[in-house]
């Protein structure tokens, strides 16, 4: 995590992203309510949080595909509501729930994005982006018949056929089979690696884990909390997690018979300590206990305890849980 | 202009590769002209079925249906005299039967007026024309009693400068009905498509701008239009030896029209949606306007205030210039009408090309 790189055209530290004071209001709610957050060359940044919390109409503004009700939205230091035409050859943008074209290949799409653009594209490079996205072997296959993932991953290459310095990817992953969410990863984490800066939406909390630098945690269009995934479980999800797989019931009520405070999940029994100096002395005596157990172990919290303790629910699929 | 031929050329191969919008374009309006071929290449010489109850059997009426026979229209088949004839048309579903009652015989001989009854369907078509036909039948027959002689004869003659064949008549309704509904019905549906499957929004972060996203289906149209008027033509030719000529001026009416309800299409589809409501729209506006503009059946048949309503049609002017330049020979008219198409053209290609914005709201 956190890997700054810096952008090939010379100006060093502009900012990718700046937003202040964002706002985007209809009659009747505020669907972006006064956000702030900037985003360095470079890095991932990824906006989590449920379905309608803001993420895609922040990142819409961005993409000068709506106008703000109040506030600023500059990309790479140019005000996206007036001149976003100055920078959109720096911009590869994926929709949420991107479908390509049906009935054309691949290799075609490409060719046709880039077209788009005023860009040339030789038969190489279009074979090269396909490379990139691992769609070589698909290149010739319409998209009506391409997998979902394939689906996300040529929408992926037609966002780098203007060879952007930016790429937003708004919920890449939603609806994917684990399988086809991980190689996704690795192509988000490749294109980090080759100096792009990713804006990426998610409502996945170890999409985010995994892969963002920098995290904003948005619900009901406010930033709720901000910082590097490790900033953030440290800030707020403080303590440590034993978990005593396979104790069930009669681990929790043994250990409810002692004084010590537990949960169940899933068939193991939880116990959260607080303070660090704590967790070995817990572990010795939790383990002393009598009990049915596959194995004991120590859990460090993750986005999703933090989540859980700023929102206050769990989140699936991203609706939040009643 | 890259842009354009690039999003023509793409969207060309999406649309040709799918099988409904080959079969509409390409192959529909071969099948009408071919329908329409060889329900109307025969007329003027096809006949019609008349039954006839001779309830005198005389010499008389032997006559008159001979008189029948010798319309050429009419061919008359015997209902026997002691049938009732309501339940007779009843039980055999006949549509144009005729009794000649008894005492005619009798009746021509002494001077006094008989009157021969025709049963029929006054709706269909055919029963004009056999009421026509049997009224002339009639007036022959009575010169020939009178043993008078026609003064004033009749010789027909086709109105058409170029085609002389029935199918060439039918021809600019067929172009006109393919002008309308391919580009008006494919636009609303692309519409609805790119709306639901967010391409407009994804198109609104290219450099491709609304004009030319819009100038890029125009340029496609107008070759599918000119490829689909080729197989049209070409399948009068070949089965039905039309003669069917295109003008110049039928040239520029085809490229005005195309560009006339491809943005038309847009238009419509800044209201639509999703593919229900593009259908609904779609249908409302196509069909009133397919039968009403006179692609199928003239307009002077209509009652005054649906001729009304057919000149606010654009499709009318569109028929009535391709009329002209190609069955009339009138290319001054041709280009009146060719004027007001292209009014309208520029008229729907502004609208859309200004109201519709790649942004959501």
């Amino acid at each position: 995590m956190g890997r700054p790189v810096s952008p090939s055209d010379g100006v060093a530290m502009e900012l990718a992203i700046e937003v202040r004071g964002l706002r985007k209001e209809y009659s009747d709610i505020k669907a972006v309510d006064g956000i702030d957050f900037e985003v360095r060359p470079g890095h991932i940044f990824s906006l989590l949080g449920p379905n309608g919390a803001g993420k895609t109409t922040t990142v819409e503004i961005l993409e000068g595909l709506r106008d703000p009700t109040a506030g600023s939205a500059k990309v790479f230091g140019v005000d996206v509501t007036r001149d976003y035409r100055k920078i959109r050859e720096r911009v590869g943008v994926l929709p949420q729930d991107f479908e390509p074209f049906d009935r054309l290949n691949p290799r075609e799409a490409v060719g046709y994005w880039a077209s788009l653009f005023d860009r040339r594209i030789t038969a190489a490079e279009t074979a090269a982006t396909l490379e990139t996205v691992g769609l070589t072997s698909r290149a010739e296959t319409q998209a009506i018949h391409l997998s979902g993932g394939e689906k996300r991953r040529l929408g992926i290459a037609m966002a780098l056929v203007g060879k952007p310095d930016l790429v937003f990817l708004d919920e890449p992953t939603t609806g994917l089979d684990p399988g086809a969410r991980r190689e996704l990863w690795g192509l988000i984490r490749a294109l980090q690696s080759g100096g792009k800066t990713i804006l990426l939406t998610t409502h996945y909390l170890d999409e985010a884990e995994q892969l963002a630098d920098d995290v904003a945690i948005m619900n009901h269009g406010r930033i709720v909390a901000r910082g590097s995934p490790d900033q953030l479980i440290s800030q707020y999800g403080a303590g440590t997690t034993i978990v005593l797989a396979g104790a069930g019931q009669a681990g929790y009520d043994a250990l409810q018979a002692r004084g010590i405070v537990a949960r169940q999940e899933n068939g193991n029994v939880l116990v959260h300590v607080d303070d660090p100096s704590q967790v070995r002395w817990t572990l010795a005596k939790v383990a002393s206990i009598e009990m049915p157990l596959k194995e004991i172990y120590t859990r460090r919290p993750t986005l999703e305890d933090v989540f859980l303790r700023l929102i206050g629910s769990h989140m699936k699929e991203g609706v939040l849980a009643e | 202009m890259k842009r354009i031929l690039a999003d023509a050329k793409a969207f060309g191969k999406q649309y040709l590769r799918s099988r409904t919008g080959t079969f509409f374009a390409l192959a529909f309006p071969v099948i009408l002209i071919l329908l329409f071929g060889a329900i109307f290449s025969g007329s003027g010489t096809s006949t019609l079925p008349l039954y006839v109850q001779d309830l005198d059997n005389t010499p008389a009426s032997h006559a008159f249906l001979d008189a029948l026979n010798n319309t050429t229209i009419l061919v008359y088949n015997p209902i026997p005299a002691n049938a009732n004839i309501t339940s007779y048309i009843s039980e055999h579903t006949i549509s144009l039967a005729l009794v000649i009652p008894r005492g005619f015989q009798q009746d021509v001989v002494n001077r006094t007026n008989v009157t021969v009854t025709l049963y029929g369907d006054p709706t269909q078509s055919s029963f004009g024309i056999a009421a026509a036909a049997v009224s002339g039948a009639i007036t022959g027959f009575n010169f020939g009693v009178q043993g008078a002689r026609p003064v004033v004869s009749l010789r027909t003659d086709t109105v058409s400068q170029r085609g002389t064949k029935y199918i060439d008549l039918f021809l600019p309704g067929i172009i006109g009905f393919t002008v309308l509904t391919t580009p008006l019905f494919g636009m609303t549906s692309i519409c609805a498509e790119y709306r639901t499957r967010k391409y407009f929004k994804f198109l609104g972060t290219t450099k491709l701008s609304k004009a030319e996203w819009l100038v890029a289906k125009i340029l496609f149209y107008v070759l599918l239009m000119f490829a689909s008027v080729a197989l049209i033509m070409a399948a009068g030719v070949l089965v039905f030896q039309m003669d069917g000529t295109l003008t110049p001026v039928a040239i520029l009416l085809i490229i005005a029209g195309t560009v006339e309800f491809t943005s038309l299409g847009m238009l419509l589809g800044i209201f639509i949606k999703d593919q229900e409501t593009s259908s609904a729209i779609a249908n409302a506006i196509g069909f009133p306007m397919m039968f009403l503009a006179g692609s199928f059946f003239p307009i002077d048949l209509f009652p005054p205030y649906l001729r009304t309503v057919a000149n606010l049609l654009p499709l009318t002017y569109l028929n009535q210039g391709l009329q002209a330049t190609m069955v009339l020979g009138n290319n001054a008219a041709a280009l009146v009408d060719l004027a007001i198409t292209a009014v309208m053209a520029l008229i729907f290609f502004v609208i859309p090309a200004r109201a519709l914005s790649w942004k959501a709201k």
